[in-house]
């Protein structure tokens, strides 16, 4: 690689190309990246081994994983739904009292006072939207495609796991701008989860931190909604991401319909 | 991977095809990577179009007419005005989770892994199976808006209580339980070389289909006091 750009002949390569080249050579920078441009089949390995985040990668992939109609990325678009909302959340928790009534004018006064208070906001509200229906989504074609037999069938039981997890964030989110929508949306949401046979009101109590919905219903939603579903999601979704590598892509070479093992048996 | 007593015999173990197979560097990352930047620049023009919700302060003493859970719920909620609700808000939705937990465990054949709807009679029996539910769901709920299973049992000349018993729980669960095994009958005989991975399809199609209907219900279709409107008469929580 490194004769490759001596060869083209130093009169023709630009100041750009000049400090480009410098900065590769610097000590500090093939620290960072200890491989050039990946153009061969050795470094198009190596990046990927040397690297924590595309490690999750295998080094070769079947053709048919490409097809971006086959998974439409819903698995990736999950995690991707899942690091926005992490990020504008921790900025949203900068700002964020919650305490009543102050949570609700903490909510305000980030729309209104905080330099693009409003956009982060409205992100991390459509991000969460977004991550539901993307989940679900990821979940149906996991099932359409027949993806969760043999090898991977506990990771959709974890899968199903996750989905549920989703659902709580987003609901225990939905309590803490202390607004109407929010207040009335979590009275509906409980007394349908608090219609537990025989242990109802247990739940119910537990859920809202007393008899009604309160300031401790708030520090303890709060609490779930900020630290305690996420982390527990973090963990599921590595234990998802690291049998998807153990087990490999479900992506196989299409099978023509009339040589298919099933409809073989067919008489049309 | 051959078993050594087939090596034995000469035969070759199954290795994967390398022509089938590409480098992920660059195919698939970018691939991923181009799906990724579409998503969030469109993620980031609808936050800048379109503003979360923030209504006036929480009040505890004035409830707003309709009040609806947030729309993953709604589906939840329609079956809440329309049986027992330890029954719509806990055993239902129970029971369809650990459901779809098990299907693996009961559908073992791995062929067809990796296709979409596994043959072209599973698109088919999708499709079929989509429309059968949305008729019913819908159907059911109009019945139960305009008629009623309570208003025939009185008529029936039946206690109050048994009137609730019968229409709150085992009605209710009479009917959805036969929504599910009736269309497991008539997949079987409309395709009779349906596998077990066929009639899967039919009855997880059940699920997706009762969801998003009930859910399209529950946010445009339920007015004041949960009274069935149309999308156009909805008013705003008041």
């Amino acid at each position: 690689m490194a004769g490759n750009g001596e060869a083209k002949g130093s009169q023709q390569t630009g100041l750009f190309d000049r400090v480009w080249s410098w900065l590769k050579s610097t000590e500090l920078f093939r620290s960072i990246y200890q491989n050039d441009y990946p153009r061969d089949r050795r470094t198009r390995v190596m990046v990927l081994t040397n690297n924590l985040f595309l490690h999750l990668h295998p080094n070769l992939v079947t053709r048919y994983s490409i097809d971006y109609r086959y998974t439409w990325g819903l698995g990736g678009l999950s995690l991707a739904t899942f690091i926005i909302l992490a990020l504008t959340g921790a900025f949203l928790m900068f700002y964020y009292v919650p305490a009543v009534p102050d949570a609700y004018f903490s909510i305000r006064a980030f729309d209104t006072d905080v330099a693009l208070g409003q956009f982060f906001r409205n992100l991390h509200r459509w991000a969460a939207h977004t991550m539901v229906i993307v989940v679900m989504l990821h979940m149906f074609r996991v099932f359409y495609t027949g993806s969760y037999k043999g090898p991977r069938k506990f990771n959709w039981v974890i899968g199903v796991f996750l989905y549920m997890l989703t659902l709580l964030m987003s609901f225990t989110g939905y309590l803490l701008p202390w607004d109407q929508l929010a207040y009335w949306a979590i009275t509906v949401g409980v007394n349908i989860g608090g219609a537990v046979p025989f242990v109802g009101d247990q739940v119910r109590r537990i859920l809202l931190a007393g008899f009604d919905i309160t300031g401790a219903t708030l520090v303890r939603w709060y609490t779930l909604h900020v630290i305690f579903l996420p982390l527990i999601a973090f963990w599921m979704m590595l234990l998802h991401f690291y049998r998807v590598r153990k087990d490999g892509f479900s992506a196989t070479k299409p099978i023509p319909i009339e040589d298919h093992p099933i409809l073989g048996k067919v008489k049309e | 991977m051959a078993q050594p007593a087939d090596q034995a015999q000469g035969a070759q173990p199954k290795r994967p095809d390398p022509l089938d197979r590409v480098y992920t560097w660059p195919h698939f990352l970018i691939v991923e990577f181009i799906g990724l930047m579409v998503f969030v620049v469109l993620l980031f023009l609808v936050s800048v179009l379109l503003k979360a919700p923030l209504l006036d302060l929480a009040q505890p003493e004035y409830t707003p007419n309709p009040a609806k859970a947030p729309w993953y719920f709604l589906s939840l909620q329609e079956l809440l005005l329309h049986m027992h609700p330890s029954l719509a808000g806990v055993i239902v939705p129970g029971a369809v989770l650990l459901l779809i937990a098990a299907i693996p465990y009961f559908d073992k054949d791995e062929r067809g892994t990796g296709v979409w709807f596994t043959t072209r009679m599973g698109v088919d029996i999708y499709r079929y199976s989509f429309i059968y539910t949305t008729i019913w769901v819908t159907a059911l709920v109009l019945f139960d808006e305009f008629v009623g299973t309570k208003p025939v049992l009185r008529l029936l000349g039946l206690p109050d209580s048994a009137v609730e018993f019968l229409g709150n729980i085992v009605i209710p669960v009479i009917v959805m339980l036969t929504v599910f095994l009736l269309l497991a009958w008539l997949v079987k005989r409309r395709w009779p070389n349906a596998d077990r991975r066929h009639v899967f399809i039919a009855m997880f199609t059940v699920y997706v289909a009762s969801f998003i209907v009930l859910t399209i219900i529950g946010s445009f279709f339920r007015g004041e006091s949960m009274y069935l409107v149309w999308p156009w008469e909805l008013t705003h929580p008041h």
